[in-house]
């Protein structure tokens, strides 16, 4: 029998905010539905009220490796690539920047750090600020659009169930935050603030690229949440954060030059979101966004001395420049959704997202304002005792290609008398092009992806098995050749398996997954349909969590394997403006395994209000397999250098500390 | 005379209906006490609520609301399948505890709050990483007061001894305490009678202390 509850500080490990969950309702909905049909096609849903074997936000985001980082924490789920070079969510033969984020209704345009060549950079917003995370790999609600792959979907915590103080060192880190919750529990404000500076250690632990600056980032954020009414919550979250990223590495063009390479990234992100019932029937959620986002790009060619060359001949002329983009972008969003018998309900609402970027490249200025807005309409209807469907249309306007499309989504669901089910998706996404195409030409339309998935899943005995297949067509992709134009096309289908078993092995949790994806796509400078270098076509993840009681001590260990993915060297053709595939290949296999060790204690723990504290350590690649990404080609092809992490391992050493005013005693005595 | 007659009959039919009830509720509780599987409690749980809805006695909801708790706990490896059994369960505690005169009958609240302790408990199973922490501090606090009615309730003691029992060390739980509690509560069962009011536990205790040896 397990009693415990894997303690809030585990989670605290990156996080100096301590995860809320939901209080105790003071009125609990009492409803007599024993197994209700619910529609999931394409989705993961890690909610705050899984049951069973059924993903938590927390189970989502405490996978080994992941750095408090949403999108590398889903990459343990099926559907996912395990991309190393790259920041972002590559789903399904789709782009990192097919996926996106929405936090409470409202799109969160940078979730990560400026992107530095060839390495990863993390997330900006803590995980452990959710307690709902919905990651659609496909055939997601028409509530949500302009990601042609996959939504996260993600909703933020409501108010703490106490005040506390956090804190926590690390080498690389420093963090501390607050939360306080009102006497009466109906309102709670709280603030964080962390700063890293890799600097340190990698004066220990030898990168590849010579830093010269950082990485450096500092982030704030502070937020307030408001009950309105007996089940209404109005909530602010604000995020402010910088980053400053040097570095030197080998020109791979010449013996003897550099090529440095720095990003100072500045961004502001705010969101407003509201919710509430009208009457019984009715409830209103209403959104608001803003966020401003700065990166500060140069690129510059030196010789050993820190000097810059000045080469006026190709490929060296375009080696030093500076690059400067701001964007600002806001959102407003209303949705109402009307409830009626049986757990049917009608969603509509619409959006309006504004957009107002400035590029300056080498002194010469480029702007773009858009304006999209978006219409939505859903029924969930309940067919017969076992099937249900949830159908939807979403209707786009985006003023800069002037182009309107009409997005029909279907999804079925019918439950079988032993508890499976079995899920039925269809439906069209699009999206607009990237602002990369748009400063040059806004001649240009939606691309989409037509989405078809099949599943079937069951969960019984706490132990969860969802196998899933699909088939994607994608149309109008983005091609830069001969001009930029709506030109390509390619398509996915795949396989994947899910199994989590919470039974079989007292107090261990584990899942497992596979997917397969068969994917070719042409677009960008592609001659012809390939399969994109961003895809594997067999991926397999392990995730095993254990906590041993009697030494208070969580262990947690992920692993990942991955067919080697296919690179390229294509070359533009000037006379007859096309590309050509200089050379090609597949890259080694990928193996990653991460480790992750918590040990929970109380260093004191005399004091009135004991400490929730801990020491954590962790080896990311632990076996220290050599991974190698993909290869960069020098000018003239005859170079060939590897895309490899900055270390073959990482390592992190630290320890948290959580003091908390623990209120649920004062709360249950005035409530029972 | 009529009249008198209809009466007469009306007061024989009630009593031997009252007399029904009560037989059929003794019938069901002496079975309770054999009861083992999930099965067993879900056939018994539909007959305490068929025998609760006839009446305005607390027992057959107390009955009832005992059986739902026990179903979650023999299915606490199957997090997916206990929201329902805990829903009803606390239901019909509530109702069982509306039924009760809270000045004078102190000892059969404590009951009430012991069994809808259970109930919360059952709901830390649906998945102990999201339900833990709010619904364990829930039972803690229903059997707080399941205490404060009868200090001396051995099912109450059981419950605890249960709880530190099965809690990791550090979240609170006491090996030894555990013990002596279940000790303590098999003292108080020895005279207990298989009649209808609460007199579950000594089975419980003895399983419990089994596992010192």
């Amino acid at each position: 029998m397990k009693l415990h509850t894997l303690p809030a500080l585990i989670l605290t490990l990156f996080s100096p905010s301590v995860i809320a969950q939901h209080k105790v309702p003071a009125d609990t909905v009492i409803h007599h539905v024993l197994h209700e049909v619910i529609v999931s096609a394409g989705a993961f849903d890690a909610s705050d009220k899984a049951k069973g074997a059924s993903l938590t936000p927390i189970d989502a985001v405490t996978v080994a490796g992941s750095y408090a980082d949403i999108s590398l924490a889903l990459r343990s789920l099926p559907g996912a690539q395990q991309i190393g070079e790259q920041s972002g969510l590559f789903v399904r033969g789709g782009t990192g920047d097919e996926t996106k984020q929405f936090i409470d209704g409202t799109l969160l345009k940078n979730p990560n750090y400026p992107a530095v060549p060839g390495i990863q950079q993390y997330a900006r917003i803590n995980p452990f600020l959710f307690k709902g995370i919905l990651f659609s790999s496909g055939g997601y609600s028409a509530l949500y659009g302009q990601a042609m792959s996959s939504a996260l979907i993600l909703e933020s915590v409501d108010l703490p169930e106490k005040s506390s103080a956090s804190f926590s060192v690390f080498p690389t880190n420093l963090g501390a935050g607050m939360q306080h919750l009102a006497s009466d529990n109906k309102s709670s404000y709280g603030a964080n603030l962390n700063y890293s500076n890799q600097s340190f250690y990698h004066s220990i632990i030898p990168q590849k690229p010579d830093y010269f600056n950082g990485p450096e980032y500092l982030e704030g954020d502070a937020n307030f949440r408001i009950k309105t009414g007996k089940k209404g919550m109005l909530k602010f979250y604000t995020n402010w954060n910088t980053s400053n990223v040097g570095m030197n590495n080998p020109d791979i063009d010449s013996s003897t030059l550099q090529s440095t390479y720095q990003v100072k990234g500045r961004n502001v992100y705010n969101n407003l979101s509201y919710r509430n019932y009208l009457t019984n029937d009715w409830k209103i959620d209403a959104g608001a966004a803003y966020s401003y986002n700065q990166d500060d790009v140069t690129n510059k060619l030196t010789d050993g001395t820190a000097h810059t060359v000045h080469i006026p001949y190709e490929p060296f002329s375009d080696k030093n420049n500076q690059r400067f983009t701001t964007s600002h972008f806001a959102q407003a969003r209303v949705l109402f959704t009307r409830f009626l018998p049986h757990n049917q309900a009608i969603r509509f609402g619409v959006e309006h997202f504004y957009s107002e970027d400035k590029r300056i490249v080498s002194d010469s200025t480029r702007r773009l304002t858009d304006n999209l807005t978006a219409a939505f309409i859903e029924g969930d209807l309940y067919l017969t005792e076992n099937l249900a469907a949830r159908t939807g249309l979403r209707l786009e306007y985006s003023s800069i290609t002037g182009k309107t499309v009409l997005a029909p989504r279907v999804s079925l669901a019918y439950r079988l008398k032993d508890g499976g089910q079995f899920n039925l998706a269809y439906g069209i996404f699009y999206q607009e092009p990237l602002n990369d195409f748009l400063y040059q030409t806004t001649h240009l339309t939606f691309s989409n992806a037509i989405h078809y998935v099949l599943n079937y899943t069951k969960k019984s005995n706490n132990r969860f098995f969802r196998v899933e297949a699909y088939y994607k067509q994608y149309n109008k992709l983005i091609k830069t050749i001969p001009e930029i134009n709506n030109n390509g096309k390619g398509y996915a289908q795949g396989l994947e398996l899910f199994w989590r078993d919470k039974k079989s092995i007292r107090n261990l949790d584990y899942w497992i997954t596979y997917t397969y994806l068969d994917t070719k796509r042409d677009f960008l400078n592609y001659p012809h349909l390939l399969r994109p270098s961003f895809t594997a076509p067999h991926t397999t993840t392990v995730a095993i969590k254990k906590f041993f009681q009697n030494i208070s001590t969580s262990f947690n260990l992920s692993y990942s394997l991955a067919a080697g993915r296919p690179y390229y060297d294509i070359h533009y053709n000037t006379t007859d403006k096309s590309t050509q595939i200089f050379d090609h290949g597949t890259t080694k296999t990928y193996s990653m395994m991460n480790l992750h060790v918590a040990y929970l204690c109380s260093f004191f723990k005399k004091w009135k209000r004991k400490d929730f504290s801990g020491i954590a350590f962790g080896v990311n690649n632990l076996l220290g397999t050599k991974q190698v990404f993909g290869y960069n080609y020098s000018f003239n092809g005859n170079n060939k250098v590897p895309v490899t992490p900055p270390a073959t391992q990482s390592f992190f050493i630290g320890i948290f500390m959580s003091f908390g005013i623990d209120r649920t005693d004062d709360f249950l005595d005035n409530n029972l | 005379m009529k009249n008198l007659i209809i009466g007469l009959m009306a007061v024989v039919l009630s009593g031997f209906t009252g007399f029904a009830q009560t037989t059929s509720l003794q019938n069901a509780i002496t079975k309770l006490d054999q009861s083992q599987t999930a099965k067993d409690y879900e056939s018994l749980e539909k007959v305490f609520a068929a025998i609760a809805s006839q009446g305005n006695d607390w027992l057959p909801y107390y009955y009832a609301a005992f059986c739902n708790a026990r179903i979650g706990l023999l299915y606490q490896d199957d997090g997916d399948k206990i929201e329902p059994y805990s829903i009803r369960g606390e239901e019909q505690a509530n109702k069982a505890k509306s039924l009760l005169d809270t000045t004078r009958q102190k000892n059969e609240l404590s009951e009430v709050y012991t069994v809808m302790s259970m109930v919360y408990r059952t709901k830390v199973f649906i998945n102990p990483m999201t339900y833990g922490r709010k619904y364990g501090m829930l039972s803690d606090q229903w059997l707080r007061q399941a205490k404060q009615f009868n200090p001396t309730n051995p099912r109450a003691m059981y419950v605890e001894a249960w709880v530190k029992y099965n809690t990791p060390k550090m979240w609170g739980g006491d090996k030894n305490l555990a013990r002596q509690l279940a000790t303590q509560s098999l003292k108080l069962l020895e005279n207990a009678t298989p009649d209808s009011q609460p007199h579950w536990g000594k089975a419980e205790d003895m399983e419990l202390l089994s596992k010192y040896k």
